[in-house]
């Protein structure tokens, strides 16, 4: 059980902290200054919620959650593959906070009837900080849905990257039977992962963003290179080969974009462990 | 009321200590003047972020992490503030950032150096900040009234920052050795760019910001507090000055304008400094590859679903 | 693109105040960026923006001058209550001892 709970807490804290380390790397050059600022604060938000996470299970792993943070090796890190891609073109980084936070909002509102007292009570309250996520990154993709053809097209683009890898959010997780053997999830990730697609598809269609997007990656490769998404099916075939070639952010396996971001992110910290900053 | 008669009870007011609102009259000159000091304060703030976003990664702890995050975007937020007020003196912001990206407006010389690692993030938030506020904390009494405004809220938010920076300071100050190490490094780096930031001594007679009280006190006047106030306070953690060394006179501590080489800070003021050239092109990139964001934000909806 | 100044309150006992401004596409964008601009450190629990084009100012302050004298809008002008109070305080004690007025 506690096991179980470690498995669940580490994948999520490590979720926000890879993704709140990316949102992070836009201080200073987010593309209007209101927006820098803005952005900041959802960075900041979301190590913070790391910090949290790591602080629930910090009894049971025995580490602090710094130790949890920046003193685990590459392949102990938790966190789904989409948050550790590079921020790319601000199109990139608006949809993967959109469906990032619309992700996070789907999983927070079934962990609020977790078994676990303190993840119920954490979730209850994170979930209330998150709303902010949403109401930006929604009032964002509408605006850029809605104007000019460039930013429609780049949105597009950009779906077509993060999608499939926004449905590996919802990848089991280590010891998943455990997990939802305990109701520390009240249901399983592929259940969760079914409310995501449909709310996700949902929401798109109504910004207007075209459904061939979010077509399940469980189809076959020929059925994506020949739909109407011909623009974007080399795209969906490259991810779906690596996919297949084992890059499984729950299960440790990260893509080569996770070693430069854990080198940097915790050269300091590794200088000296045990050191006071 | 003529032009010479308007500028001469402009002059009387202003150098009696009145003060000037957006919509006053004011001179050419004044108004040409204070837009250029806010446009470089701006440009420094937004510019000094880069830097400190250098080290932003690497932070060794959760909590820094975080708490410099909140920092830096403090500093944007100043940027913010500071363009805003510029604006409502005659220049877009666009052209404002476009003239900060094509080298054709400044900002502070200590934004022009790299920086190595966590020891320069004590630096930069205790002694550099500390510079910044001697400065801002003077400008509070300039005659450009909405200037004085913004500043109010930019001195609060450094007095944190600064707090913030001798934490991390004293943190370093009293760990391990490789620690120690770390700070006195960077502050061998930083030390005559920090006095560089001052200025050189000021010119009174030429000066029309000082005598039209935009700014209120002589740069000597400014470095003069600032070694005063810290040189003890670096001093007694058992740290040690590189070149211009302070020596103490009195309840002062001076620096020999003959050991000041003037030379780096001279090919900063061509924007020809070590991270110069670099930092503005990151932002020249981002900005050009970013067109299509401005422009989804000026468009008017043309396809709503 | 407009310029929205934004405006926060605080707490039951104070108005509005004008705390800054931001540029923004639209109102929605303008309070969702006047938020952490000026509100990050929970300086309000209520927040507009108005575009700065829908404030209106007088263009000439110096109607704003007062002119006659209105010194009875102000406590000033009542200060003498205290001699006042004396004088009535004495008349009632001279009504009770039977003196005239």
């Amino acid at each position: 059980m506690r096991e179980a709970l470690v498995s669940l807490v580490t994948a999520l804290a490590d979720d926000e902290l890879i993704i709140g380390h990316r949102h992070s790397e836009w201080t200073g050059f987010a593309p209007h200054i209101e927006e820098d600022v803005a952005f900041s604060s959802i960075a900041q938000d979301e190590i913070g919620h790391a910090a949290a996470y790591y602080s629930l299970i910090a009894e049971a792993t025995g580490a602090s959650p710094d130790r949890m943070a920046l003193g685990r090796q590459p392949d102990d890190y938790r966190h789904a593959v989409l948050c550790e891609r590079p921020n790319g073109d601000w199109s990139y980084s608006l949809v993967r906070h959109w469906l990032y936070d619309t992700a996070d909002d789907v999983r927070l509102e079934a962990l609020q009837e977790s078994a676990d007292a303190g993840l119920a009570a954490l979730a209850v309250k994170m979930r209330r900080e998150e709303r902010y996520h949403l109401l930006h990154a929604n009032a964002w993709i509408k605006r850029v849905a809605e104007g000019p053809i460039e930013g429609r097209t780049r949105l597009i683009d950009a779906l077509g990257k993060c999608y499939p890898e926004a449905l590996a959010l919802f990848d089991s997780l280590e010891l998943e039977d455990s997990i939802v053997d305990n109701d520390l999830l009240p249901c399983s990730s592929s259940e969760l992962r079914a409310r995501f697609a449909q709310r996700a598809t949902s929401e798109l269609d109504d910004f207007g963003l075209p459904a061939d997007i979010h077509r399940d990656l469980d189809n076959s490769a020929e059925f994506l290179a020949s739909s109407s998404g011909d623009l974007i099916a080399s795209e969906q075939e490259a991810l779906t080969t690596s996919s297949r070639s084992g890059i499984g952010g729950r299960a440790g396996k990260h893509s080569d974009d996770f070693k430069p971001l854990w080198d940097e992110m915790t050269s300091t910290h590794r200088l000296h462990p045990d050191a006071h900053w | 009321m003529s032009y010479e008669q308007k500028l001469e009870e402009f002059n009387l007011r202003v150098e009696s200590g009145g003060k000037v609102e957006a919509s006053d009259w004011m001179p050419d000159d004044y108004r040409r003047g204070v837009l250029k000091f806010i446009e470089m304060h701006a440009n420094s703030e937004i510019m000094g972020a880069l830097p400190e976003r250098e080290c932003l990664p690497k932070a060794p702890t959760l909590k820094r992490k975080m708490s410099l995050a909140a920092k830096i975007q403090d500093e944007i937020g100043h940027a913010q503030l500071l363009y805003r007020v510029a604006e409502d003196l005659g220049k877009s912001r666009t052209a404002m950032y476009e003239d900060l990206l094509a080298g054709k407006s400044k900002f502070h010389n200590v934004f022009h150096y790299p920086v190595h690692h966590w020891g320069d993030v004590a630096v930069i938030g205790w002694l550099i900040d500390g510079a910044a506020l001697v400065t801002q904390a003077a400008l509070l009494d300039s005659s450009y009234a909405p200037y004085t405004r913004v500043l109010k809220r930019i001195c609060s938010e450094e007095q944190l920052h600064l707090r913030h920076g001798e934490h991390i300071t004293l943190q370093l100050a009293s760990g391990t050795d490789y620690q120690r190490e770390m700070f006195q490094d960077a502050l061998n780096r930083w030390w005559l760019p920090i006095i560089h930031f001052f200025g050189p001594r000021s010119n009174v007679a030429k000066d029309l910001l000082l005598r039209w009280k935009v700014k209120t006190r002589t740069n000597e006047d400014l470095r003069q507090e600032f070694l005063d106030r810290y040189v003890p306070k670096v001093t007694e953690l058992g740290f040690s000055f590189p070149t211009p060394v302070p020596r103490p006179e009195g309840d002062a501590w001076m620096v020999a304008d003959e050991d000041i080489d003037w030379a780096p800070l001279d090919a900063i003021k061509k924007n020809r400094g070590p991270e110069t050239e670099r930092r503005l092109g990151l932002r020249r990139a981002v900005y050009n590859s970013h067109r299509w964001v401005r422009e989804a934000l000026s468009e008017p909806a043309v396809h709503a679903a | 693109m407009e310029v929205y100044e934004i405006f926060r309150r605080s707490g039951h006992k104070s108005p509005f105040e004008h705390c800054g401004a931001v540029i923004a596409p639209d109102p929605e964008m303008a309070l969702l960026l006047g938020k952490e601009c000026f509100l990050r450190r929970r300086e309000g629990e209520h927040l507009w923006a108005v575009r700065r084009s829908d404030i209106h100012a007088l263009e000439d302050e110096s109607v704003l001058e007062i002119a006659a004298d209105k010194s009875y809008r102000f406590a000033s002008d009542y200060r003498d209550v205290v001699q006042k109070r004396k004088a009535a305080r004495h008349r009632v004690s001279s009504i009770s001892s039977g003196a005239p007025a």
